[in-house]
Parts: structure tokens; sequence; C-alpha cells
């Protein structure tokens, strides 16, 4: 199929819903961070939110980390 | 005995078999195995990354930066006394129009130091961002576009919505205009020019010319903005001890 249209993709094909509910904000140990849920069940993060630049080097908040 | 010294060998093995898995794991998700570690700083940094998310949530595959998480952040680091500066970095596509003037507003009305850099690209929304600290660099090889504000999908009531728009524009070249040494006019200029863009108006202005024309205060990187932020620092530690002998 070739799509020849001023629309946009995302128009065209909706993102499915379970793309947003997999992708969770939470706060763990009082830090914000986004989760997703992976296929055994468990919560893996995916991004660290924080300013403080010593939060990026612990090694708890590295991106792939699963949380318990 | 033998049966405490097997079990203490078990021990081992477990702690060396979890050991092996988390040094696996860390492997598989960051590619490397271990990380510096470094005294608490002073400085915190806020990045601006990908595109500026406001009233409509994108798709997950979007990178974004969501001012709604950034807000309370900045509060934090307002009332946090141990922190003393705030460096931002930018590397933004641009996004919405009122989430990323929240930002430059807070940005600007903060009491602590603040220092930009502009990596890679700071463009649309990401100009009066990266104005609204104290300083700002822009790395040599980053450019920024300044064009015309946009709108994409239905329009309901076509002449009230282009006043609309008209009126947000003119909020982003008044902040960008108070917040740098550029001239309305030549803002303006390179909003509205043609022929930089293919098939659009704007300028695409790249480091060097952007301090150039006063819209960005020096090149600079890491090094140069670190340097920055602690003379900042500095001096609103002198002006402070003043205070208290008067």
């Amino acid at each position: 199929m070739i799509l020849y249209t001023p629309l946009s993709e995302t128009d065209i094909f909706p993102t499915a819903d379970n793309v947003y509910t997999n992708r969770k904000c939470i706060t763990y140990e009082g830090k914000t961070v986004f989760v997703e849920k992976n296929n055994n069940g468990e919560y893996q993060l995916v991004q660290l939110l924080s300013t403080d630049p010593q939060d990026y080097l612990n090694d708890m908040y590295t991106p792939g980390s699963i949380i318990p | 005995m033998n049966k405490d010294a097997e079990k203490k060998e078990d021990q081992g093995e477990q702690e060396e078999q979890s050991g092996s898995s988390s040094l696996v794991q860390k492997i598989q998700a960051l590619g490397q195995t271990n990380i510096p570690q470094a005294p608490d700083s002073n400085i915190h940094v806020l990045s601006i990354i990908g595109q500026v998310e406001g009233h409509i949530q994108l798709p997950p595959q979007n990178k974004t930066t969501k001012y709604e998480h950034l807000l309370p952040q900045l509060i934090a680091i307002e009332q946090n006394p141990k922190i003393e500066g705030v460096i931002l970095l930018l590397n933004t596509v641009g996004g919405d129009v009122e989430a990323g003037l929240a930002l430059s507003e807070m940005i600007a009305s903060l009491s602590k130091p603040t220092v930009s850099i502009v990596l890679g690209g700071g463009h649309s929304i990401g100009v009066p961002i990266a104005v609204s600290t104290d300083y700002s660099f822009i790395v040599p090889t980053a450019t920024m576009t300044i064009h015309p504000v946009r709108l994409t999908g239905l329009v309901i009531g076509v002449p009230q919505t282009f006043e609309y728009l008209d009126k947000m524009q003119e909020r982003v070249i008044n902040f960008v205009v108070n917040h740098s040494n550029i001239k309305e006019e030549k803002f303006k200029d390179l909003m509205f020019a043609k022929g930089n863009l293919t098939r659009d108006i704007g300028t695409n202005v790249l480091g060097t010319d952007a301090v150039d024309y006063g819209l960005i205060d020096e090149v600079g990187g890491v090094k140069e903005a670190m340097a920055k932020i602690n003379e900042f620092i500095d001096q609103a530690k002198g002006s402070g001890e003043q205070e208290v002998i008067q």
C-alpha cells in the first residue's frame, strides 16, 4: 500500500493503547522514574527524571535495571 | 565442619552467580560495567531533550520533555539551599509554545544562577528556553531554527485562530527580545526571512552566527559553562557576605 496524503502517519495509523499503558511514571525511592512493564511482568526502568547529576551515576537508576 | 565449609562454598558460589548476573544485566542495559562515583554536586542539571511536550501526550516512541515534570523540579531547585546553580542542556526540536514559554518563565525567574548550553539544536521554542538563563552558550556546531509559530490539526474559526497565533508569536518574540541582546527588528527579519529554508520561511542560525546576532551570549561548551556558573555562584556568595557586614 502506498499512501499519498497530507495527513500525518499517526492520524492514519493510531498508536495502540497498550503502548501508552505499558509505560508509567512512578516515584521510586523519592526519584521520579519512567518504567515499562516487560514481558515477564517486571517493571524495567526507562528514564530517570532528576536534576541531580549524581543520581545518573547511581547504579540503582541506570536505564534497563529491573525495579523490585 | 565439613558441612559448614560446604555451606560457605555454596554461599560463595551463589554470591558469585548473583554478582555475575547483575553484571550481565548492566552490560545488557548500558554496555558498561562500572560507573564512577563522585561527591554531591552543588550544580544541578536540567536537560531539555527531544520535543517539548505540552497539552497533548505524544506517542511513547517520541523522545519528549514533559513540562509538568520539569516545573516541580525547578521549584525544588529554588527551595533546596544546597543547590547553588543550574545548568540547562538543550537539544530540542521545539514543541508546544505555551509549555516552552512556561519553562522559560520559570527558569528566568529562578533566584539561583543559571547557564544554558545549546547542543546539537535548539529550534523553535528552544530559542526562548535557551535565552531564559542568566548566560547562554552554544557549541559551534549547534543550530537554532527561528521560524513563525505554526499549528497542525483541525482549525475552527480561522480569523480568530489566526489572531490567537499572532498574539502567541508576539509573546515568543517579546520574551526572546527581553532576555537576550538581539534587537526585535533583527529577530523578526530572521523569523520571516525567505530563501534560507527550502519550502519554508525562517532562518537556521549556526552557533557562531547566533552569537553575532546577540541571541546567545557566547560560543562554548561544558568547560566554559562550568567556569561561568562557578563565577556567578562566587559573585552571589560575595554579595551575600557584603550584605551581612553592612
